[in-house]
């Protein structure tokens, strides 16, 4: 592991005080803030609900899950993308290899560096905000919502480094920074915008709600009227009509799926015990007082072990192929 | 003579079906300046790869400063440094903390870190400059620090890659005093990649010539040079006040010479012994005046178009 804590703690130094990073952490920071502040309000008016909601409770703004699913594919990508082509194109690159260390300590170290200025930044992010929170609610999160919050801040990180690893294949296969911001920029809004607009396009197709003129105009009877004294007909086509809804959303979220941000919102849900996001967490709790059945710690992990491990893995593969491009590459001065 | 630094046996690189190495045998002896002359592509820069230990030999091994370029390939980037064709630095870095950086890389402790970082900037008159970022150095300034960043791991050998290419008159001029003065005063043996002529024949105390991957000739310049000349004629070069067809015909007359080339008034004489006598006799004869007379000397550049042309 010769050199891996040099490189290591150079690229720190180097992450922490880059523009890029600084104008991401300002960011985040202030938009967890003020989501932390809107979740704080939340929690004062749904007295049920928990101290975590101020991660997802923010019903004006973004919560801060919400925000991760929008920030942070550019955010890990921007720590990465000219992770090895800057250094090939400047010709650092070939003095670092030229010193007694091993390859892929360069990659790795790089790699580590990232994740502990991402962690720095989840972690100081939500740090913040419970602090913002606590002083509203006059009360701080119990031992439940403690260990919640853990696990949350260890997912957003695996969530972060992903993206990262995504960033560092770039900075391997492409030759010049230009090209792989491009690419960083492309994946960024394939993933947080394209894949939702394709998702609902296929599942309408696969899927139409517009039902069949039969089933409207049928009757023909003006109005909601038209329900009521036809009931076994119009019945009939209102589950159906519930069943398409249903069978279009399903078809839309496995399409979603393919983005880790969906798989990061799915898990990060089931771990605050929110369930299924705002929308559904909306209609359980119309019940009442009693409070919407939110999943326990270890029940919303194992409900979304399949989406945790699903991006583990996308984290490894990349990983491990930039890692292998990498030490079979020939670095040729002047590349 | 004093025992090899560098030895390659048959070594071999190819990149699919190109041989950029072809079974090259090189020895380079402890504290000489080499100086390793080809065009360009001609392998010079993928030998030095293999020499520290960055690109796997296809076959063949080499051996510097004592360890395997293959099995002890991290071995060998402890003794030897490079200084690579279109080194970069880290812009935003000050030259302290580039040399800093590449210090801890080689685990030099902290004291001794800073005693080399001051000493090192000296040897290449940065001093005035520790704590400037290195984004504001000219290019020749660069070049220094690649120099410094070669040294600070006080290694046996330095590999050059071509090391003054871009650089101007004084730049060049510093840069190669350095080298002679290293290789003076710590006995630091210099393989000096070039594909400037003039540049290994001032630096250089041996040459090897590679071309198409293969080493077409390694020795002195002079003894180099002699070879050729042992082979060639001896040509001698008059310059007159001006001249005429009557004297290269009554100048090809004389005894011994070969043939006579013109080139406005200068005429150049090949002949197998050294006939010159005779040939300024003759010239007097013309009533003509020399201006100029003077046996032409190999340089390097002829021995380099010599065996570059050879095989062709």
């Amino acid at each position: 592991m010769a050199g891996l804590l040099t490189v290591c703690r150079k690229e720190l130094v180097d992450n922490l005080g880059s523009k890029r990073y600084m104008v991401f952490f300002a960011l985040i920071i202030v938009l967890s803030t003020l989501s932390a502040y809107q979740g704080a309000q939340y929690i004062k008016e749904n007295t049920s609900a928990s101290f975590v909601a101020i991660f997802s409770g923010a019903t004006n703004g973004f919560p801060f899950t919400t925000l991760m699913v929008f920030f942070g594919p550019i955010i890990g990508l921007s720590l990465g993308f000219d992770a090895i082509n800057k250094e090939k194109t400047s010709g650092s690159l070939s003095v670092l290899l030229s010193q007694p260390i091993y390859r892929d300590s360069v990659l790795n170290g790089k790699f580590l560096a990232g994740i502990a200025a991402l962690s720095l930044l989840t972690g100081s992010t939500i740090g913040i905000m419970s602090g913002v929170a606590i002083p509203i609610l006059g009360f701080g999160p119990d031992l439940v919502a403690i260990s919640r919050i853990t696990v949350f801040t260890l997912l957003t990180i695996l969530y972060l480094s992903f993206w990262l690893a995504l960033g560092l294949v770039y900075s391997t296969v492409t030759k010049k920074a230009t090209t792989s911001i491009l690419m960083s920029v492309a994946t960024w809004l394939f993933f947080s915008i394209v894949i939702t607009i394709i998702a609902m396009l296929v599942a309408n197709i696969l899927a139409p709600t517009q039902l069949p003129s039969g089933f409207n105009g049928g009757g023909g009877f003006p109005g909601g009227g038209g329900f009521n004294s036809t009931g076994g007909f119009n019945q009939t086509g209102t589950q159906e009509y519930l069943a398409r809804m249903q069978s279009q959303s399903a078809i839309q979220t496995n399409i979603q799926r393919i983005s880790p941000a969906y798989l990061y919102n799915e898990a990060s849900s089931a771990i605050l015990g929110t369930t299924g996001g705002g929308g559904f967490g909306f209609i359980g709790r119309q019940g009442g007082d009693t409070p919407f059945r939110a999943l326990d710690l270890a029940q919303g992990l194992m409900a979304t072990w399949p989406q945790i491990t699903a991006i583990a893995v996308c984290l490894v593969v990349c990983f491990a192929s930039s890692y292998m491009l990498f030490l079979r590459q020939e670095i040729r001065p002047g590349d | 003579m004093s025992k090899p630094m560098i030895q390659t046996e048959e070594l071999v690189k190819n990149y699919g079906n190109v041989k950029a190495v072809d079974h090259l045998n090189l020895i380079v002896y402890e504290g000489e300046i080499f100086g390793f002359l080809g065009p360009n592509g001609a392998g010079k820069t993928t030998t030095l790869l293999m020499l520290m230990g960055l690109s796997m030999p296809t076959s063949g091994t080499a051996v510097v400063a004592g360890y395997d370029i293959v099995k002890d390939s991290r071995k060998v980037r402890t003794v030897a440094a490079i200084l690579p064709e279109g080194a970069g630095y880290y812009g935003d870095l000050t030259a302290r903390q580039n040399l800093e950086y590449i210090a801890q890389l080689n685990d030099i402790p902290k004291l001794e870190r800073e005693k080399r970082i001051k000493e090192f900037l000296e040897v290449v008159d940065l001093t005035k400059w520790t704590d400037t970022k290195v984004e504001k150095f000219s290019r020749g300034m660069k070049q220094r620090l690649g120099i410094a960043e070669v040294l600070i791991k006080k290694p046996r050998v330095a590999f050059f890659d071509e090391p003054t290419v871009g650089l101007d008159p004084q730049g060049t001029k510093d840069v190669r005093d350095i080298m002679f003065r290293l290789n003076k005063e710590q006995d630091l043996t210099i393989f000096l990649s070039s594909h400037l002529l003039h540049e290994v024949q001032q630096t250089c105390q041996r040459v090897g010539f590679i071309r198409g991957g293969k080493l077409v000739a390694a020795d002195k310049i002079d003894n180099l040079s002699g070879k050729i000349s042992g082979k060639e004629q001896i040509i001698i070069e008059f310059e007159l006040t001006k001249t005429s067809p009557d004297l290269i015909r009554d100048i090809k007359s004389i005894d011994g010479v070969t043939s006579v080339e013109q080139e406005g008034n200068k005429l150049h004489v090949h002949m197998e012994r050294n006939n010159s006598k005779e040939v300024s006799e003759t010239i007097m004869k013309h009533d003509l005046t020399i201006l100029m007379m003077k046996q032409k000397e190999y340089d390097l550049e002829e021995i380099f178009l010599k065996y570059y042309k050879e095989d062709d």
